[in-house]
């Protein structure tokens, strides 16, 4: 899966450097792709609800995806960035006692969810416009959305039958910082570090048995990316 | 510009959304009808799973576990705990929703897998109100003991078990329990049993399945219940392969006659409000008011006080309830105007430390009088009199100390008091019936909860078939016959009895009906095996 989404992030860029050769000159826009690799900092409450021993909790596998953004230049030193991921499939693992009984639990991936996670910035870009080496750092608001919220077999398993997963929807500040390198007047590369606060209410029904918890994801992500003026 | 940005941001959105595809994960189906046996959620919820070895370890880890597992015997399955909740009808044929415990064995090992019998169990009498015999996961449940008890005696044994909560319990909102109503709980325990046949389909373990094979048990009310189930489903036709009521107050009307007598019972302050909630929710009979039954210190909201979360210390620390004295220690006197009447009336009115009572009964029974008093005196007097005058001829036989036989234990032909009435209608002497299939009733005489009585007047009215058979009856107090398959369940109940009074000689007996359950189980195991 990895392979396949660097793959397909060079091959939008090629095919941007290709559609470049319509331009004349770089403009105040500018169009980003490249790679967010993400790690959750998740703090949940325990698990909550009926039939629920104490010390549940989770765990959020890591994950990369392909990452894109439009990004206009207001000014020489000011950026409006909106950043998006491809959604990813985010794996949620049990934490707590190996088994539920006999039904294995710490470890299991209990259930996945894919995240649309538009974050709109606005950016301060340190230096010279003229400088190939320009720091930029942003606040922003992050919204995030989980479609196809899946249990898993185990999760369904250890919730004890068939189980519809509820993630609220999050908005929450987001914050970035990065440095930006000009490789040619209309060519930059992107590295950046950001980090928002995704909460979201957990809710699991299992044959109308209510299972709840609170989890502040904190996603902090490490971009890379490649971006065209125009 | 930032209109632009929005437009791009929707459409970037609505390619991700449109990329993700598929849909969240489905819950259970509820059902759309409330007709009675339909299961609400599909599948059931599982609360726990526990293989073989591991219940053993969570059993010995208890302070009661290494006797269970000893009696019990080494859990050969493992066993998935489902909560289910179904359909079924109140007293007034209402719609009513309630809840139940589907255990299901699991493990490869022959007993464990495909087609299993089902075991309908009826549980005993229980004041919380939240008792859910399906919480295996919360020891703090007041149905915990009994849930690892019927989990380690049947289904870690290859049964598949079936035991609802009943109505007025955990999720029912009937708002009490239609205690000792025979149609009612023969009507929830069916109705269960359908829910939980459907819940069995899609269950985890979709290789066990119902063999056809139902024997039906339970132990104090479970074992009336149990009972009368048999009773109504025979009557629906309806096959039940075998049954092993237990403990069971069956010859109700004598039971309670023998009480008002004076032979009042271990629990009786607290089976009393029940039993009027009951039978005046579902008959109307028993009061215009509380205090016709009962004495004004208790009076007061004594119709709605069981079943509760409250603790029963709670209630006797709060002065809701005696702790025994059920009936007023000064003697009342009846006073008809009809002599004999009157006379008769007052020889039973009379403190049961007088004969024929011996001197331990008498110390047993005597603990049921005192003050503050639950039942009134003119209650009392008015129940007595009714009884002398409509006679239950069961309980003056065995009070004027004869033997039992088919000839001498009639219900009252007219009673006239309401309770004794609804008493009447729900003695399982009732409706001209015996069990079709094998039936096992077990007790023991030392049983100063429910009395062995109720076993023996069964065992009299169906005398035909105790002799065919068909009806068989064990007294756990009873001296062990050598060759009988139950004499080590009769040596080791004894012995822990013995145990109990050494520890306690003034109050171990009370815990003799406790003690006998889990016995009782077994042997309706054993009895099973024996009927395939």
């Amino acid at each position: 899966m990895q392979k396949n989404i660097v793959t397909l992030a060079v091959g939008a860029a090629l095919a941007l450097t290709a559609s470049g050769a319509f331009a004349d000159q770089a403009g105040p826009n500018d169009v980003r792709l490249g790679m967010y690799f993400v790690h959750y900092e998740a703090q949940a409450d325990d698990i909550s609800g009926p039939y629920v021993p104490a010390g549940l909790n989770v765990h959020l596998d890591n994950v990369e995806t392909l990452y894109l953004a439009y990004v206009r230049s207001v000014t020489s030193h000011f950026d409006i960035e909106l950043a998006f991921g491809y959604p990813p499939v985010t794996k949620t693992e049990g934490r707590g006692p190996a088994t539920l009984g006999s039904v294995p639990y710490n470890g299991q991936v209990i259930s996945t969810a894919r995240w649309v996670a538009p974050t709109l910035l606005f950016e301060y870009v340190f230096g010279s416009p003229s400088a190939r080496l320009r720091p930029f750092a942003g606040v922003g608001v992050n919204y995030t959305k989980f479609v196809n919220r899946q249990s898993t077999a185990a999760g369904n398993a250890a919730s004890g039958g068939p189980t519809s997963i509820g993630l609220t929807a999050s908005v929450g500040p987001a914050a970035t910082a990065g440095l930006s390198y000009e490789i040619t007047d209309r060519w930059h590369v992107y590295a950046s570090y950001s980090i928002a606060r995704v909460n979201s209410k957990l809710t699991a029904d299992t044959a109308g048995v209510i299972r709840t918890s609170e989890v502040h994801f904190w996603p902090n992500t490490l971009v890379i990316s490649a971006g065209w003026s125009f | 510009m930032l209109r632009k940005i929005g437009v791009l941001g929707v459409a970037v959105v609505a390619l991700g959304l449109a990329a993700c595809g598929g849909t969240n994960s489905p819950t259970a189906k509820v059902a759309s009808t409330t007709q009675r046996g339909t299961l609400v959620d599909n599948p059931a919820l599982r609360i726990a799973s526990v293989n073989a070895s591991d219940f053993t370890a969570q059993l010995s880890a208890t302070a009661s576990g290494p006797q269970l597992l000893q009696l019990a015997g080494t859990p050969a399955c493992g066993v998935d705990f489902y909560y289910f909740k179904y359909w079924t009808v109140g007293p007034d044929a209402s719609a009513q929703e309630a809840s139940g415990a589907l255990m299901v064995p699991t493990g490869s090992s022959a007993p464990c897998t495909g087609p299993r019998p089902i075991v309908l169990y009826a549980h005993g009498t229980t004041t919380d109100s939240a008792y859910n015999i399906a919480d295996i996961s919360d020891t703090s449940n007041s149905a915990n003991a009994e849930a690892a008890t019927v989990a380690a005696v049947f289904a870690a044994q290859g049964y598949i078990v079936v035991a609802p909560n009943y109505l007025g319990y955990d999720i029912s909102t009937l708002g009490y329990h239609p205690y000792i109503n025979g149609a009612a709980n023969a009507t929830d325990m069916m109705d269960a049993l359908t829910a939980a046949r459907t819940a069995l389909l899609s269950s985890f373990t979709p290789n066990t399945s119902d063999s056809g094979k139902l024997y039906v048990t339970g132990y104090s009310e479970g074992g009336y219940v149990a009972m009368a189930t048999v009773k109504a489903m025979q009557a629906a036709g309806e096959t039940v392969t075998a049954s092993a009521p237990a403990s069971g107050p069956y010859a109700l009307e004598a039971f309670v006659d023998a009480i008002f007598f004076g032979q009042v019972n271990i629990g009786s302050t607290i089976f009393a409000p029940v039993f009027t909630t009951s039978y005046q929710k579902a008959y109307g009979n028993v009061y215009a008011q509380t205090s016709d039954v009962y004495s004004s210190t208790y009076a007061s909201g004594i119709d709605t006080l069981l079943p509760t979360t409250t603790p029963l210390a709670t209630l006797f620390q709060n002065g809701k309830l005696p702790q025994t004295a059920f009936f007023d220690i000064k003697t009342p006197m009846s006073s008809t105007g009809v002599a004999a009447l009157d006379a008769a009336a007052d020889q039973l009115l009379a403190l049961p430390s007088s004969p024929p009572y011996t001197a331990s009964e008498a110390a047993l029974f005597d603990s049921g009088f005192g003050s503050p008093f639950l039942i009134s005196d003119a209650y009392r007097v008015g129940y007595v009199d009714d009884a002398v005058a409509n006679p239950d001829e069961a309980e003056m036989t065995l009070i004027g100390g004869g033997t039992l036989s088919s000839s001498n234990i009639a219900l009252a032909a007219t009673p006239m008091l309401g309770l004794r009435k609804d008493l009447a209608l729900n003695d399982m002497r009732a409706g001209g019936w015996f069990p079709q299939e094998p039936m096992l009733m077990c007790g023991g005489d030392q049983d100063p909860t429910v009395a062995f009585q109720n076993a023996a007047i069964m065992a009299a009215l169906w005398t035909p078939y105790v002799q065919g058979g068909l009806v068989s009856i064990l007294d756990l107090n009873a001296a062990p016959q050598a060759g009988s398959p139950f004499a080590p369940l009769q040596v080791a109940l004894q012995q822990e009895e013995a145990q109990l009074l050494a520890a306690n000689p003034a109050t171990g007996i009370s815990s003799f009906h406790t003690a006998e359950a889990p016995f009782c189980l077994v042997a309706a195991r054993g009895f099973f095996a024996q009927v395939p």
